[in-house]
């Protein structure tokens, strides 16, 4: 060895213990064993809808010492497919948590996947947000009604647009609403657009008729008038959205894209029972208010049985509309 | 102009400043890494939005994408491993210049490319962003399907001396580009949910070049020991200062509108970008074996395009890229809601924004300019380790995306492949772009087709359409009539390889 | 192509020999665009009354990736030879070394059999120190500490620096 080679040879070996000794213990060392570091599974990439509900909860719960450090994962992929296998293979781990929702619930039926959402235990549901239908400003439809009834008159010759792929929460709410006013999902003629931006660009250029999505994102051209809602999907109205509630407009349906928190397969009541109690406790939170408020979320809390029979409610209904797609 | 020095008033106090010099190292940082890049960067400090100022928040962010931009081109210059998709093509020619020792000025060409472009791009940004709104919202998928079926056409261009080996590269790109489920059926995941959102073109690249590289350099190992890549001349001579100027305005003029199209993007214009400069060189020879105009042009588009994205998201809201979008989640936790009457109503933060563009630019380019050659000397580490630390730097970047071993697998594989292609001469250009292209050409037929109930009509239904595709239809003649007198009696696919070989 | 590259395979007698490889090649592109066929022969009609359904590119790219493979197959009878990729580190006057390949190979498969087990500080690690070996260098100590100090560095880089909890492993606990 050549001194130049056993000099680098020392310094290698300073670097990688001073690395570490350094940073020792990060992933567990100061962890109080009745105050432990949880993970949070996000079935999405960072600054979707998922990311920012789960990490308000997160933020929430580590601000006010809930519990202990949370280690937060956005496991990407096929619209959380991947994230629900992951869920399944910690089966009997009690210290996972995967934030998950409607889009969820669809996206394992059309990717054909085995882990769906029955199969997991159910914490709790967080939140939910409302879809609107939307139009360009100049659009001929001014009320709900008017689009429905051009639409009735040809199903396929009215163009629904949609930031979500296929058995997402903006193509379910479409083919809902389809399904309610006496048309076959089949005959929808539903445009799938990547997120909310391209959404936005086609209705401004009026390239569809119509688009459904949460409006979060369109909130600057509600307000400065270039696009129009005809109507908003939840049982009440949006503080600061001027537009009808389904039911007002005269379609007796409600939809809601929820989200809400699971659990591995496998674990045991006690271990649930704490899962559940700390998520109660964070929804109890000043943090979390002010998070609600702040992305105008709908407080949609639930525990126990009520959100057992709500999961499994959405997922029949998930289920039954994608069958009729041929999608599941 | 005085809104623009008030800006720079808003943006040079020592907080604003701080916090751009802190946004460029960190997106260069994360602009290195394949797999993490601005968008996950900026969405993971999303939570600095409830502690810092408006204002300093976004020059954080506009700094972090600037900066990833530029980091992007780094690694692809240095160790043929693309940080960004809009980087890939840098690799092409970069990752050459570095092997015969000229890494210090590929990356300097980089670097300033990248500052003219990002300085114009942002000049433009101030010119244009009230006006631009209505063209954007104008073009529809007939348009974009126009524009994709060009840039494919185009790359018929750079099929390499052999058409047959170009269509093959194409076509395997284009088979990759089908896995997934975008049509809402699984095509070609083989019941894999990892695979149902296609392979990332980073991922495709990363394989090829890095994976691949190493794998060929393993089967021909020189016996002999090598020399030292050699560092040759520190800063860049008149000579390659008078080659690069030309791509980086051209590079410029194909990245700023593509950013600031919806469905434009930035890889696009680095590969127009690329191919034009191979089209219009003085040293064709040089193409391939690192010519420095193939690095200048695609990364003055690359950084245009970036400046190009800021037009829509400051002028209607409209986000056109994954970190314009995640800015946007910014701007709105700040109870800011871009659109027509933004510039108006706060001109204090978009003016102090454009000013930190124009300094987030300058600093990339004092930071990065004297890095160049210290850069260059790491190729003058012992080869085993460049070649297994490109290893191990590719490996870490695909795993980061998701921490799965199904992702190295996927690599791995890949990078078998991108060794057959090395053993068989199949050009890695014409496979990256079938990758980029071809989801997207699909993804704008069936939006235009659906939209129009399968009238083929739409397809010319948009005046911009129509423009492209009488460009298409004069470059055909124009490389026709130019094979035509060039090229004698022209000789058929196999004698022409078969020559080579006698050549 | 007017470049004349050193290595051109042309046998010492001066004919062109036939490219035997290539066929693999061909059979490859044969198989692959079998598989698209396949594939699309398998997709049902959209979810909608779609005019491009989800077959109609599939069966575009699986086609022609079929015919490529006659082309090349019958170019390569014709002797057709593909002009190898030469750099600065490729020595292509030595015939191939596949064994060294193969080990690279082995080292990855390695590496992602373990690495949810052992988590990327090890594994990562071992990557470099393993592959420097491959690759020709012969100070293992050197490589096992640089790539230690590489792995740990990105490892705390990531889960500490960025904050992205990037699995331990074996060592969750430990670093």
């Amino acid at each position: 060895m050549t001194s130049s080679a056993r000099k680098a040879t020392l310094v290698a070996l300073v670097l990688a213990l001073l690395a570490g000794t350094a940073g020792c213990g990060v992933t567990r060392g100061g962890d109080d064993p009745n105050n432990r570091r949880l993970r949070m599974m996000i079935p999405n990439s960072p600054g979707g809808g998922y990311d920012l509900t789960g990490r308000a909860a997160v933020k929430a719960m580590e601000d006010d010492d809930i519990t202990g450090r949370f280690e937060i994962t956005n496991v990407i992929g096929a619209s959380g497919t991947v994230a629900m296998q992951r869920l399944m293979n910690e089966r009997g781990s009690d210290d996972v948590m995967l934030t998950m929702g409607l889009g969820v619930v669809g996206a394992v039926y059309t990717n054909k996947s085995k882990a769906t959402v029955d199969k997991a235990t159910p914490i709790a549901g967080v939140v939910a947000e409302a879809e609107g239908i939307l139009v360009p400003a100049d659009s001929p439809y001014k009320e709900l009604s008017d689009l429905v009834d051009a639409w009735k008159k040809d199903p396929k010759g009215v163009t629904i647009g949609g930031g979500s792929s296929p058995g997402g929460p903006d193509h379910l709410f479409p083919m809902q609403l389809a399904q309610e006013i006496g048309i076959s999902p089949r005959d929808v003629n539903y445009i799938s657009y990547d997120g909310g931006g391209p959404l936005t660009t086609a209705l401004l250029g009026s390239k569809i008729d119509a688009g459904m999505s949460g409006l979060g994102e369109f909130q600057g051209q509600i307000d400065n008038g270039s696009l129009r809602v005809l109507a908003v999907s939840g049982a009440e109205r949006l503080e600061n959205v001027d537009a009808p509630t389904l039911m007002e407009a005269g379609v007796d349906m409600e939809f809601l894209n929820w989200r809400g928190i699971l659990a591995p397969p496998g674990i045991t009541e006690e271990e649930k029972a704490a899962l559940v109690e700390i998520v109660t406790e964070m929804h109890g939170t000043k943090e979390w208010k002010a998070a609600l408020k702040r992305n105008g979320w709908i407080d949609n809390f639930s525990v126990g049985q009520d959100f057992e029979d709500f999961l499994e409610e959405q997922n029949d209904r998930v289920a039954s509309t994608l069958k009729e797609l041929g999608l599941a | 102009m005085d809104l623009l020095l008030e800006g720079f008033a808003t943006a040079l106090t020592p907080e604003n400043l701080m916090y751009a010099v802190i946004g460029v190292l960190l997106g260069t940082a994360v602009g290195v890494l394949p797999g993490i890049g601005p968008a996950m960067t900026v969405a993971l400090l999303l939570p600095v939005t409830f502690s810092v100022p408006p204002t300093s928040g976004l020059i954080l962010f506009a700094g972090i994408y600037y900066g990833g931009m530029y980091g992007g081109s780094t690694t692809s210059i240095l160790l043929n491993t693309p940080g960004e998709s809009s980087s890939v093509v840098t690799a092409l020619e970069g990752n050459k210049m570095a092997k015969s020792g000229r890494a210090a000025q590929a990356l300097a060409t980089a670097a300033v490319g990248s500052f003219v472009a990002g300085t114009i791009g942002t000049l433009l940004i101030v010119l244009l962003a009230p006006n631009i709104a209505d063209v954007v919202v104008k073009l529809g998928a007939p348009s974009y399907f126009a524009i994709m079926a060009l840039a494919l056409f185009t790359v018929t261009a750079v099929l390499g001396s052999s058409k047959i080996r170009g269509f093959i590269a194409l076509f395997i790109g284009l088979a990759i580009g089908l896995v997934g489920t975008t049509t809402g059926q699984q095509r070609m995941t083989f019941g894999s949910p990892q695979l149902a959102d296609g392979i990332d073109v980073v991922v495709v690249a990363v394989a090829v070049f890095a994976i691949g590289e190493a794998l060929w350099v393993a089967a021909h190992l020189r016996s002999k020991p090598l020399d030292v890549i050699p560092v040759g001349q520190p800063w860049m001579s008149r000579d390659d200062w008078g080659r690069s100027w030309k791509p980086w305005l051209r590079g410029t003029a194909f990245g700023f509108p593509f950013g600031a199209l919806p469905a434009g993007g930035a890889e696009v214009p680095t590969f127009l970008s690329y191919i034009t400069e191979r089209r219009l060189t003085k040293h064709p020879e040089e193409f391939g074996k690192g010519a420095i105009e193939g690095v200048a042009g695609p990364e003055a588009a690359n950084n245009a395009s970036a400046a190009g994205t800021l037009v829509p998201l400051l002028a209607i809201g409209l986000p056109t890229t994954a970190t314009a979008a995640v800015i946007l989640v910014a701007m709105q936790n700040y109870g800011l809601q871009p659109g027509p009457q933004f510039m108006d109503a706060q001109p204090k933060l978009v003016w102090g924004l454009l000013a930190s563009l124009f300094i987030a630019n300058t600093l990339l380019l004092v930071l990065n300019l004297p890095l160049a050659p210290v850069w260059a000397k790491l190729l003058q580490i012992r080869r085993p380790y460049l070649y297994a630390g490109i290893l191990f730097f590719a490996s870490l970047g695909a795993y980061s995306v998701n921490f799965q071993a199904f992702d190295l697998a996927l690599l791995l594989g890949i990078g078998m492949l991108g060794l057959a292609m090395r053993r068989f001469a199949i050009p890695v250009l014409p496979l990256i772009v079938g990758v980029i292209l071809g989801p997207r050409l699909e993804e704008q037929l069936t939006q235009a087709l659906s939209i129009s109930q399968g009238d083929v009509s739409t397809l010319w239904s948009e005046p911009v359409a129509v423009v492209v595709y009488i460009v298409m239809a004069i470059l055909l003649v124009g490389s026709v009539v130019m094979s035509r007198r060039t090229t004698p009696p022209a000789p058929t696919r196999t004698e022409d390889a078969s020559m080579d070989v006698n050549a | 192509m007017t470049t004349t590259e050193t290595t051109t395979p042309v046998a010492p007698d001066g004919t062109t020999r036939k490219d035997v490889a290539q066929y693999g090649l061909a059979g490859f592109l044969l198989v692959v665009g079998i598989v698209v066929l396949i594939d699309a022969a398998g997709l049902s009609d959209g979810f909608a009354d779609q005019p491009v359904q989800p077959y109609a590119f599939p069966y575009v790219v699986g086609a022609v990736l079929v015919l490529l493979s006659g082309l090349l197959a019958v170019a390569t009878w014709r002797g057709d030879v593909p002009e190898e990729d030469d750099g600065e580190d490729v020595d292509l006057t030595q015939g191939s070394d596949w064994a060294t390949v193969i080990k690279l190979g082995l080292v990855l498969v390695i590496v992602i059999a373990t690495i949810d087990f052992l988590g990327w500080a090890i594994v990562g690690a071992f990557l470099f120190a393993a592959s420097a070996r491959v690759l020709g260098s012969r100070t293992l100590i050197l490589d096992v500490g640089i790539g230690t100090a590489l792995s740990l560095l990105t490892w705390y880089g990531f889960y500490s620096g960025l904050g992205i909890p990037i699995p331990a492993g074996v060592l969750d606990g430990v670093l």
